[in-house]
């Protein structure tokens, strides 16, 4: 909570001003009897006209006046309240963004887009509402009060005395409403998540007729969320009718006891009267207090989640060595290298030593499973090693700056990752700045020039999200693409070749070998392999056996099988 | 510290309301907004309308509870003027009966609460739930043009909006109307004049009201529109966390977020300070009307017009009382107009054309022999830019038909017209000679069973992943499937085998494990026509020799349709046709094929070659 709100912090001037402006529009209210009292006295009694266009006048300026200064403080807690947003939402997704693979382990997605955008909105409300109202109420408590016991101490108590009991019923409903949205939210992100899956799996559900289960399962979710609401709803708007009764309660004790008091001799009438004016008054601010407890659980929730991810440091701690990029030749070395996933109790890989040097080309092979995929991910470092090093040109890549090493790296992923916008957008995250002659360069590279020269609106041709409206090997082309723009020192690609035809594929590894970058390749294809200059083979996170094509069909029974069933004829004699 | 009290003066005038002055001067575009609101109100009452009786009944709450608002101080006044001043008897009883009213207050209020917290929230969750429904009812070219998480925030934020209003807005208005009439009714009776001054602030409000929610009625649209945008971005820069880290990009992409977080910055300050004017608005006219109140009651007591000063203090109380409900009322009003900006757009989602409906007399097969043909089809996903030109192909019961050619050919399709996903723009497909279109296309899928290139899994276990195939399978059928498949010995490699959760995005197993799971998962499926798009791709040759062996066992007797890059998985189809942009240049056997010296055997040849 506190973590949170200290983001008001940079705009407390614009705070006081909001709130100051809503207490002088508060005075000019209470003003107004004061100038209808002199209106009559001064006016009506000595039949002055003169006299009442004056005070008459000034009563408009008044309004006039607390009309602007209305308008004003709208204008700054609107500001205080956006800006609070805004810099939360930047905050948070900056945080986001410092995030390693390990941190998102603990957040899903879909939990985290949640808290960005609805609970940022919850505490963005609150602080717009607690602007405008929150001081209004309890200084109107207050003062009630005080001036209640100013007028008759013993009857005040009665009144006054039920206070106490509110707050502490008050402070229980926030609490348990706290626990209740906290949930709200947490049914909010499955929700949320559900939605995202199917958005993600649509035609798979459309091709297993699967919509009436996927409804199921959202329908599931959607009434938990309301089932949460509901009760937490529920809870929160009992409060009004508890204060009505007990402040009400209060007023027949005032009443019962006044007539006692009065027949002692110890109150008069009109302190009686007074006293229950004050209650009844008090009573119409607390049906305020109830909406700000409301929003005050809601916030609190809100707040908690937010804070969550604010006050989780990155997983991954940055190097400092900051070689410059002439000095990156992309000479790569693992030695014993042992990885386990953050939350698996079981290593994917164990005891990896390997040695590439500039401008190699490794091909890894193995079987499913074998951890290829996890190999290839701990160069850039996504994840921190078990045990071992990974050395960059002898340098560890534990100490070298996350952004230096990253920029080095091409990476093009197993699974299709692309970015709503043109195919120009999209190869050119891959080195920002890259003129139009670099992106087309990096495109007849990876052999898909002349597919985009194809599209309607060439290199200017939209893509929907994961780029759905293209076939799966334009998307493998595209991300090979991006990963080249960038002209990397040491190329990773990750089996990115299995929905190309052979044409393509031998095409492209043709064009790769001119790059001349230290490239690991992970395959399936004897044909990709037996281009490399060794090749690593896997088994169950082993390295069990490394050398050349020849070295290998040599020494390793498992590749030479491997060979055996990709070479035409064990085909044929399959069929 | 000035420069900050500058700063709330500082913002861009919003992009709607630049347009809206523009607007404002042809003045033609308002019958069609106001058009909009009352079409989304009426929808709206259309889901309240369900809980008709319970919304009676909170309407009769509502009654109950406004008139025992009043009693109340009704009843303390009394209480001071017979009991204390006069000091008659029966004070005990009449207390009791305060106690009484008190009571059925507190209680009505709260039912009224809880009732329409019921309403509203089950309101909500319908317009959820139908919003969700229709999403799979869409056409899959929709979905290629929208952000996922631009799709999600209409279903989480905009349907927040709506809720967070219905839960107090109609309480509110009903009450305030009621409030309004008593206090009108009071006030003619006491003096039609002063009535009548009080009035003269309406046309004021009126106005001012008019000027406030031209603009926020548009504001609120363009807050929702950017908060589903920043939704959108955050959701596929999270989904894509991989690339932006392995890229570098998270620089770039926090700037990115930044300008649309500008944007939602921008249009929510304007909506939330235009918005925060109407209480302001009341309380100035409120005043005014005091003002008008006691200066024209003044001077009408010292002209004699039959005016006192008891009823001048009468009225500018009542005059407050008058302003009150309408305060309210215009609040809530705006309430609603954020709520209809959130309803708008869910409904706007709900209005989208919907796939092209079942023929009507479209029926459902139950056996389906598997017989498929193409006749002359052409497909299109543009106009004037064709992907498939004049295909026809014909797959009698249990062949196994493979599609090879370089990548855009129009495989892919192919695929998608099986599916359905899309239909001809020219031509005809048949199915066991009855034209495709003429069978319900659920019943059509539910005949088929489909690898497609992106294995995706869900969130949850391995077994239920696998199940999809066939909800009702049971545990033994499952590990049957996986069997088959050659998926069982890494399931029980896995911490919790069958039982062992997948991630969201099917992470934690191998691309090639994903391959495996959506093949059990066909294999489950028991139809009588395959799809394999891609699907033995990524799977090492080890484990492919055995998958193979486990497919030829499936597709014996089905029909099968292949997309393959392995020419030995080609090799044993019963035939082979060969697409090139998007036309079929040769079909036949493998050995057939070879002879014909086209493109397959260069391929055949370029594959021997590299190898």
């Amino acid at each position: 909570m506190r973590t949170v709100f200290s983001y008001l912090n940079r705009y407390r001037a614009a705070a006081i001003v909001a709130l100051a402006l809503m207490l002088i529009e508060l005075l000019i209210e209470l003003f107004q009897p004061y100038i209808m009292a002199k209106m009559i006295d001064e006016g009506i009694q000595m039949r002055d006209t003169e006299v009442v266009f004056l005070w008459g006048g000034i009563l408009l300026l008044c309004s006039v006046l607390a009309f602007a200064v209305g308008i004003l403080s709208s204008f700054y807690a609107a500001h205080v309240s956006q800006s609070f947003g805004y810099d939360l939402r930047e905050k948070l997704y900056e945080k986001i963004q410092s995030f390693s693979f390990a941190n998102f382990n603990s957040f899903p997605e879909s939990s985290l887009i949640t808290r960005l955008t609805n609970d940022i909105t919850q505490l963005q409300n609150t602080v717009f509402m607690g602007l405008r109202i929150m001081l209004r109420a309890p200084l109107f408590i207050v003062g009630s009060i005080i001036m209640a016991f100013v007028v008759n101490p013993k009857l005040a108590l009665w009144f006054a005395g039920a206070i106490p009991f509110l707050a502490v019923f008050l402070l229980l409903v926030m609490k348990r409403g706290e626990k209740l949205f906290r949930s709200v939210q947490q049914k909010l992100d499955r929700v949320n998540a559900i939605i995202q899956q199917n958005l993600i799996g649509m035609r798979l559900i459309r091709v297993f007729v699967r919509m009436k289960h996927e409804r199921g399962r959202f329908d599931k979710s959607s009434g938990e969320l309301m089932d949460r609401t509901v009760a937490a709803l529920r809870l929160t708007e009992m409060t009004m009718p508890v204060i009505l009764l007990v402040m009400n309660a209060g007023i027949i004790a005032v009443l019962w006891f006044g007539r006692v008091q009065l027949d002692a001799g110890s109150a008069t009438v009109g302190e009686i009267v007074a006293i229950v004016n004050y209650a009844t008054r008090t009573v119409g601010v607390f049906s305020l207090v109830s909406m700000i407890v409301v929003n005050f659980s809601r916030a609190r929730a809100s707040s908690e989640r937010i804070e969550e991810v604010l006050v989780t440091d990155s997983a991954l701690a940055d190097g400092k060595a900051s070689p410059s990029s002439s000095d990156i030749k992309g000479g790569l070395s693992f030695q014993n290298v042992t990885f386990r996933y953050p939350d698996s109790e079981e290593a994917i890989l164990s005891g990896i030593s390997f040695r590439a040097i500039p401008g190699e080309t490794l091909a890894i092979m193995g079987a499913t499973g074998s951890g290829k995929s996890s190999l290839l991910q701990l160069i850039p470092r996504f994840y921190d090693l078990t045990e071992g090093a990974v050395y960059v040109d002898g340098l560890s890549h534990n100490g070298m700056k996350l952004e230096r090493l990253r920029n080095s790296i091409g990476y093009v992923p197993q699974d299709i990752v692309l970015f709503s916008g043109t195919v120009a957008d999209n190869i050119r995250v891959g080195k920002n700045d890259a003129s139009m002659d670099e992106v087309m360069e990096a495109a007849r590279l990876a052999q898909i020039h002349e597919t985009i020269m194809r599209f309607p609106n060439q290199y200017d041709t939209v893509i929907g999200q994961m780029g759905v409206n293209l076939s799966g090997g334009q998307k493998q082309r595209l991300t090979i693409a991006r990963a080249l723009v960038r002209r990397p020192v040491i190329l990773l690609l990750d089996d990115c070749t299995s929905a190309l035809d052979v044409r393509t594929e031998a095409a492209l590894l043709e064009a790769l070998k001119a790059m001349s970058c230290t490239t690991l390749l992970v395959t399936q294809k004897v044909s990709s392999t037996a281009n490399a200059d060794r090749i690593l083979l896997l088994d169950d996170g082993r390295l069990l056996a490394s050398g050349t094509h020849e070295e290998m069909q040599r020494k390793s029974g498992l590749y030479m099988k491997i060979c055996l069933s990709q070479s035409g004829k064990a085909g044929a004699a399959h069929a | 510290m000035l420069k900050q009290l500058r700063d709330p003066f500082r913002y861009e005038p919003p992009e709607s309301l630049g347009r809206g002055r523009g607007e404002g001067k042809t003045g033609k575009k308002r019958p069609s907004k106001a058009k909009d609101t009352t079409g989304t109100l009426k929808r709206l009452w259309r889901y309240l309308a369900h809980h008709r009786i319970r919304m009676s009944a909170v309407f009769v709450m509502i009654v109950l509870s406004t008139v025992l608002s009043l009693l109340g101080p009704y009843l303390a006044g009394t209480a001071i003027d017979q009991f204390i001043e006069k000091r008659n008897s029966g004070f005990i009883p009449f207390l009791i009966g305060m106690a009484v009213v008190y009571g059925l207050y507190a209680c009505t209020m709260w039912l009224q609460n809880i009732w329409m917290i019921g309403v509203a929230q089950e309101t909500v969750r319908a317009m959820r739930q139908d919003l969700f429904a229709h999403l799979h009812k869409l056409p899959i070219p929709f979905f290629a043009k929208r952000q996922h998480g631009e799709l999600m925030s209409r279903v989480t934020n905009d349907i927040e909006n709506v809720s967070s209003s219905l839960n107090s807005s109609f309480i509110q208005l009903v009450s305030s109307v009621l409030l309004l009439v008593g206090v009108v009714g009071v006030m003619l009776s006491l003096s039609p004049l002063l009535t009548l001054l009080t009035f003269m602030v309406i046309p004021l409000m009126v106005i001012g009201m008019k000027w406030i929610t031209n603009r926020t009625s548009r504001l609120f649209k363009e807050q929702q529109r950017n908060l589903g945008d920043l939704n959108g971005f955050v959701e596929e820069t999270l989904s894509g966390q991989r690339i932006i880290k392995a890229f570098s990009r998270e620089t770039i992409v926090i700037e990115a977020f930044n300008e649309r977080n500008k944007r939602i910055h921008s249009s929510g300050f304007w909506a939330q300070a235009i918005s925060g004017f109407i209480p302001k608005l009341m309380n100035g006219l409120n005043n005014l009307s005091f003002a008008l109140i006691v200066g024209v009651g003044s001077l009408l007591v010292i002209h004699g017009h039959g005016v006192t000063v008891g009823t001048i203090l009468i009225f500018a109380e009542f005059s407050r009382q008058f302003t009150r409900p309408l305060n309210d009322l215009a609040n809530q009003w705006n309430t609603m107009l954020s709520a209809m900006a959130g309803a708008e757009r869910v409904f706007h989602i709900i209005d989208e054309p919907i796939e092209a409906a079942d023929e009507q007399e479209a029926i459902a097969l139950g056996t389906m022999k598997g017989h498929v043909a193409f006749h002359n089809v052409s497909f299109a996903y543009q106009d004037g830019h064709p992907i498939l030109h004049h295909i026809s192909f014909e797959a009698t019961p249990g062949e196994t038909i493979a599609f090879v050619g370089p990548t855009g050919a129009g495989k892919s399709t192919i695929i998608g017209l099986l599916c359905r996903f899309y239909e001809p723009s020219s031509g005809l497909i048949r199915m066991d000679g009855r034209p495709a279109r003429s069978i319900r296309r659920d019943n059509l899928r539910s005949h088929m069973a489909f690898v497609l290139q992106d294995p995706f899994l869900f969130e949850g276990t391995i077994r239920e992943n696998i199940r999809y195939g066939k909800l009702d399978a049971s545990d033994e059928e499952v590990e049957e499937a996986a069997k088959q498949a050659n998926a069982h010995s890494f399931i029980m490699r896995l911490k919790g085998g069958y039982g062992a959760k997948l991630k969201p995005d099917g992470g934690g197993i191998s691309q090639g494990q994903k391959q495996l799971i959506a093949i059990a998962r066909a294999i489950l499926a028991d139809p009588t026509i395959l799809v394999l798009d891609e699907a033995t791709s990524s799977i090492d040759t080890v484990t492919e020799i055995k998958i193979q062996e486990a497919l030829q066992r499936l597709m014996k007797g089905r029909t099968s349709f292949v997309i393959a890059h392995r020419l030995n998985t080609i090799q044993t189809a019963d035939r082979i046709i060969v697409l090139q942009d998007g036309e079929v240049t040769e079909s036949g056997t493998h050995d057939e094929l070879l002879l014909q010296d086209g493109f397959y055997s260069k391929l055949v040849n370029g594959q021997v070659v590299l190898t």
